[in-house]
């Protein structure tokens, strides 16, 4: 009798309803083949356990079992960061080093502005550091996915904030030299975050994402603020064709390739 | 199978339990969930990083625990939720940004004694994830089908299909021969 291996990996896995197992115990004790075959499956078993049992044997974390102990709200929010903050030597910054001030934050900008011959880009307006001119203009109309090449400002990554605003990034060309991140509010973008943004290493490595020709402090802005993935060509410009003001979008909504939500819980705040 | 116990399949935790009995089943969770953990991430250091973010998760949610769901299951869903949570975002920053070097994955040394730990990581690391869990589910964790299935939130034939997808590549990838069989 022919097995299918489907069939053999359930014997193997003991999930075979009592008929079927049956037949397979019959033929195991008159096929060598089969019996090979079923063996092989309880072998890969046996490996993985063996690769992997002691783990169960070593000693517990200690930050495990203060996180059990611990209270949970305080907890939380920091320990997300963590496994951000684990992954981070992973992708590093080419310009990492050549940067010598990321400003961040509005108190911060005033020096750098005070140099930049940025026309203007950028105002203050009740403690907050608002983009004007060219760069309000690029901000509002500009498509990443179709800029003119010699554009003064080029836009990099549009996407929504956790918070629900729409955020984009921008490098402004010429003697300014400066790439920053900037939020839509009710009537202005406003800069989260803008730092110099040294020459560009263009030819460095063939092909690479619009993003990674930004400053560590505007990317490192960017992981903080963004909520899911970045807008695609179809999304920014139906963002832009309302403004950029947020959407009434169902709240319940998972990302592309989210789980379903029922069974085991989804994170809320993500 | 005695593999496949049922002493494995149920920590037996009554659900309703008290927070401080919740506390008490985690901690006795906590070794598998670590090997689980560590089949999924290999990376001892993240591995660990996403028992503590399913811990917070949980802690924080206990009311969603079922009172017919075994603790197990849950907490099994939890860390796996957490690590498509991070992956989605290692997928994404690696979109945004250069990657720093091409092999993303970066054994921890002081596991060099244990070859035969990091040749079946390796192997499972390789694996597509929806491949990746459901191994390490049914496999490692010895859970039913219909248990790595719910966890998992795919019907039975879609895990079955996975595992045995899963299993034929790593019996390619760690070669026939078992030595490390004790």
């Amino acid at each position: 009798m022919n097995f299918s291996d489907e069939t053999l990996m359930a014997y193997a896995d003991g999930e075979l309803d009592a008929a079927t197992r049956a037949a397979v115990e019959a033929a195991l004790a008159t096929d060598a083949q089969l019996a090979q075959r079923v063996a092989r499956h309880r072998a890969l078993r046996g490996r993985l356990r063996a690769a992997l049992d002691p783990v169960l044997d070593e000693p517990l974390p200690e930050r495990l079992l203060a996180s059990v102990r611990g209270a949970p709200a305080q907890r939380h929010a920091a320990n997300v960061v963590a496994l951000q903050r684990a992954a981070a030597p992973r992708w590093s910054w080419p310009q990492w080093g050549a940067i010598a001030a990321s400003l961040v934050g509005g108190a911060l900008l005033g020096p750098l502005l005070l140099r930049a011959p940025a026309g203007g880009a950028v105002v203050t307006r009740d403690g907050q550091v608002l983009a004007s001119g060219a760069l309000a203009r690029a901000l509002t109309e500009q498509l990443a996915s179709r800029q003119p090449p010699g554009a003064p400002v080029q836009i990099g990554v549009s996407f929504r904030a956790s918070n629900g605003d729409y955020c984009r990034t921008f490098v402004l060309r010429g003697e300014s030299a400066l790439a920053g991140l900037a939020c839509r509010g009710h009537e202005a973008w406003r800069l989260e975050v803008l730092a110099h943004n040294p020459a560009q290493p263009a030819a460095a490595a063939g092909y690479r994402p619009a993003g990674s020709a930004l400053p560590a402090s505007v990317a490192r802005t960017l992981d903080e603020l963004i909520a899911g993935e970045p807008l695609d060509a179809g999304a920014e410009a139906a963002a832009r064709a309302r403004g950029w003001q947020p959407a009434q979008i169902t709240p319940g909504k998972t990302p592309p390739g989210a789980p379903a939500p029922p069974g085991p819980p989804r994170d809320p705040d993500h | 199978m005695e593999e496949n116990g049922t002493h494995e399949r149920n920590a037996g935790i009554d659900v309703r339990a008290s927070p401080q009995e919740l506390r008490e089943g985690l901690v006795t969770l906590l070794p598998r969930l670590r090997r689980f953990a560590r089949a999924l991430t290999r990376d001892a250091h993240d591995a660990d990083d996403l028992v503590q973010i399913a811990v917070e998760r949980a802690l924080t949610r206990a009311g969603q625990l079922r009172p017919d769901a075994p603790l197990s299951s849950w907490m099994f869903g939890i860390v796996r939720n957490a690590w498509l949570d991070e992956l989605r975002a290692r997928g994404r920053r690696a979109r945004l940004f250069a990657p720093a070097e091409s092999g993303e994955q970066v054994g921890d040394a002081s596991q060099g004694a244990h070859a035969d730990l990091l040749a079946v990581q390796d192997a499972l690391a390789r694996l597509p994830e929806e491949q990746r869990a459901a191994v390490a589910l049914v496999l490692i964790e010895g859970l039913s089908y219909k248990e790595a299935a719910h966890i998992m939130q795919v019907p039975i034939g879609t895990l079955t299909s996975r595992l045995a997808r899963g299993r034929e590549a790593l019996q390619e990838m760690l070669g026939e021969t078992t030595g490390a069989l004790p």
